[in-house]
């Protein structure tokens, strides 16, 4: 104290002005000076210390909280966000699972729609094959009978044609006779 | 008035004038045989049945074609037919006729249709084994059919008896189908 006193005094002009430094004595600081800086903050250090204290201790303290506070809201944060994680996972797998079982699905349906659908389609060529087989045999039956009546029409007209001719006045009879026997033979 | 009664009408009509000129066996066997020519000639069809020509013509042409061979009351009587617009109706007519006019003598109308003309002795046996087949008295009233070819087919009522050529003919036809 008495140095800083000693030194506003010289700057005043009051005491002599000290030799004018030089070297490491610029960057030093005067002993006094020195002196009375740990002083000073001997006085404010205590100050702080005996005043300031609690309310420092208490800013610590609700710092710390705050801080402990911070650091467990994130630690909720992070459970919960792995939690929503391990939900996400779950959902995911759940939906590649379900994603497998509709394309299993979808698979084991194409290929039962397929199977069905060739079935069909053979049972239905099958039937087509059958049927056509049945007309084919049936035309042939016809085309035969067709050509069997025309045959026997034509042989018949033919034997018509020629008995006609050979039917002469004694052939009437003779069929007329035979006519009138056959008929003796016949009873009401 | 329906058709069967109409037919009816102009039979019982037929038959009594007939009956009452004391020709009814010879009308009845004449408009037979002209109802057989008319059933198998188209052209003779056709002319009585046109409307488009006269009374006069159909009545020329019946006279030209029955005049010569058909007693005059059986040629008026199927003018009468004729001019009353009933040719269509002539063979039923002829046929009720006929087989009132057998009825009337208790007899069966047996139509025989042959090739060729039968001799009168031929038909008496004939009628004589007909009676025994059916069981009925027969009346015999002959057709002359080329169609049969040879033979004979009687039919008496619903009964026919088919012996001609071309039904043999027919049979072995059906016979060659079924093979």
């Amino acid at each position: 104290m008495f140095n800083v006193f000693a030194r506003i005094a010289f700057q005043v002009g009051e005491v002599t002005p000290p030799e004018v430094p030089s070297g490491t004595d610029l960057v030093l600081p005067e002993i006094n000076e020195l002196i009375a800086g740990i002083i000073a903050f001997a006085i404010v250090f205590l100050v702080v210390w005996f005043k300031g204290r609690g309310w420092i201790s208490r800013t610590l303290a609700a710092r710390q909280d705050a801080i402990i506070g911070q650091v467990k809201a994130a630690e909720t944060t992070k459970l919960e966000a792995e939690s929503l994680l391990a939900d996400y996972k779950q959902q995911i797998a759940r939906a590649r699972d379900d994603a497998n079982r509709i394309v299993e699905d979808a698979r084991r349906t194409a290929e039962t729609h397929r199977s069905e659908t060739t079935a069909r389609a053979d049972t239905e060529a099958a039937e087509i094959v059958r049927k056509a087989r049945e007309e084919a045999a049936g035309e042939k039956q016809r085309a035969a009978g067709a050509i069997r009546d025309e045959v026997a029409t034509l042989s018949l007209a033919v034997a018509a044609k020629a008995v006609a001719g050979a039917v002469d006045a004694k052939a009437h009879k003779k069929l007329v006779e035979q006519y009138i026997a056959e008929l003796g033979a016949l009873h009401p | 008035m329906p058709t069967d009664d109409r037919i009816d009408g102009y039979a019982a009509a037929i038959l009594e004038v007939a009956k009452a000129e004391g020709q009814l066996e010879r009308v009845g066997d004449e408009l037979f045989r002209i109802a057989r020519a008319f059933e198998s000639s188209t052209p003779l069809r056709e002319a009585l049945t046109d409307p488009r020509i006269p009374a006069e013509r159909k009545k020329g042409v019946i006279d030209d074609l029955l005049g010569a061979k058909t007693s005059p009351l059986t040629v008026n009587l199927v003018d009468f037919v004729v001019s009353a617009g009933r040719a269509s109706d002539l063979p039923a007519i002829a046929d009720r006729v006929t087989a009132r006019a057998a009825s009337a003598r208790r007899k069966a109308i047996a139509e025989v249709r042959t090739a060729v003309e039968l001799d009168a002795a031929t038909i008496e046996r004939l009628t004589a084994a007909l009676g025994k087949a059916t069981g009925k008295d027969v009346e015999v009233k002959t057709v002359v059919d080329p169609t049969v070819i040879g033979g004979v087919v009687a039919r008496v009522g619903d009964v026919v008896i088919d012996g001609t050529v071309s039904h043999r003919l027919q049979q072995l036809r059906e016979t060659l189908n079924k093979r």
